[in-house]
């Protein structure tokens, strides 16, 4: 027995990269609007999905799909507003990724407008990009005002940055203020709205912008 | 531990194409931008890697830096911001790669 040393360049995100890059193009192919919703558990994310989806006009054709731990609390929730929807359990991993989304993305060849809700955290679905075409963080201010300049990679690479739940800022003690401009530190590019959910403040902000990016697209 | 997973994954790949008996060490060059803190990845690599022949393996991880500079001015920083000193429109390149680049065994 003797000892060798193999040089490598093994990418180890090479496999993600490319099934998103097949996502990407089936995607584009189909003339779909692709975006990856994330951001905590209790965030919002999928009340978004279900405005989004009772406000959208008829002539907007929309699907989702939805990542969770375990379940279908989700896919039952969006599908109930007549959405076409797809549930992918993840397990422990608590992130999608491309591969996971590449057996799903088969059925909405359909669709102008897919949601990917990703799982409830900031910090794993960061580096994996499932081929969507943006991506939307969304942080309610009960998780503390903190919370952006804590988790600087997600809000770095987002095209949209919602701040939900703004009516219970002071309830929970939150400065909103903070929260926006930690965002716009982190991310000049990015929009960033103030979102209640509940009542509806900044939610035809969200509508403008979607109904620019599914415009953009066709 | 998904990221340990692939890392075994792969290497075990690699040793068996090289008809390995044993991988002694495994070097790993990881940008600091997926802010993986290692003292975790190395026990995941020790759990994930248990009961093969990388058990005992030792990781060495090499950290590589983004490239962020302003895009206006040209000035570099260490640490991603949004804009630069002078209000222009910073890039950053890297930082997110995770590359297998040595792997030591016994043949």
């Amino acid at each position: 027995m003797h000892r060798i040393e193999v040089d490598a360049e093994i990418d180890l995100f090479e496999v993600n990269k490319r099934l998103a890059a097949e996502n990407r193009e089936f995607l584009k192919k189909n003339g779909v609007t692709a975006i990856n919703i994330m951001g905590a558990t209790g965030s919002g994310k999928t009340l978004l999905i279900e405005k989004t989806a009772d406000t959208l006009s008829d002539g907007v054709r929309m699907g989702a799909i939805l990542g969770d731990v375990v379940g279908k609390a989700d896919y039952e929730r969006v599908a109930r507003h007549g959405v076409k929807a797809e549930a992918i359990n993840t397990g422990k991993e608590c992130h999608l990724d491309a591969h996971l989304i590449h057996h799903a993305i088969e059925k909405f060849d359909d669709v102008d407008l897919l949601f990917m809700e990703n799982v409830g955290n900031l910090i794993c679905p960061v580096d994996f990009d499932l081929g969507e075409d943006y991506r939307v963080v969304i942080v309610s201010v009960t998780e503390g005002d903190d919370v952006v300049e804590k988790h600087p990679e997600i809000f770095r690479l987002a095209d949209v940055i919602i701040i939900n739940k703004v009516a219970l800022a002071d309830a929970v003690e939150a400065d909103v203020d903070k929260m926006i401009s930690d965002a716009r530190r982190l991310n000049a590019r990015a929009k960033v709205i103030k979102m209640d959910l509940k009542n509806n403040t900044g939610f035809d902000e969200w509508i403008e912008w979607l109904q620019e990016v599914i415009g953009g697209m066709c | 531990m998904s990221f340990a997973q692939t890392i075994v994954e792969n290497v075990l790949r690699l040793a068996e194409e090289k008809k390995a008996k044993k991988v002694r060490g495994v070097v790993i060059e990881l940008g600091e931008l997926l802010l993986i803190n290692p003292e975790q990845l190395e026990f995941c690599f020790q759990v994930a890697s248990h009961g093969t022949i990388a058990e005992g393996a030792e990781l060495e991880l090499k950290f590589t830096k983004p490239v962020i500079e302003c895009l206006m001015c040209g000035k570099k920083y260490s640490e991603p911001i949004a804009i630069c000193e002078c209000g222009g429109i910073i890039k950053v390149e890297g930082g997110k790669d995770m590359l297998i680049r040595r792997v030591e065994m016994e043949v």
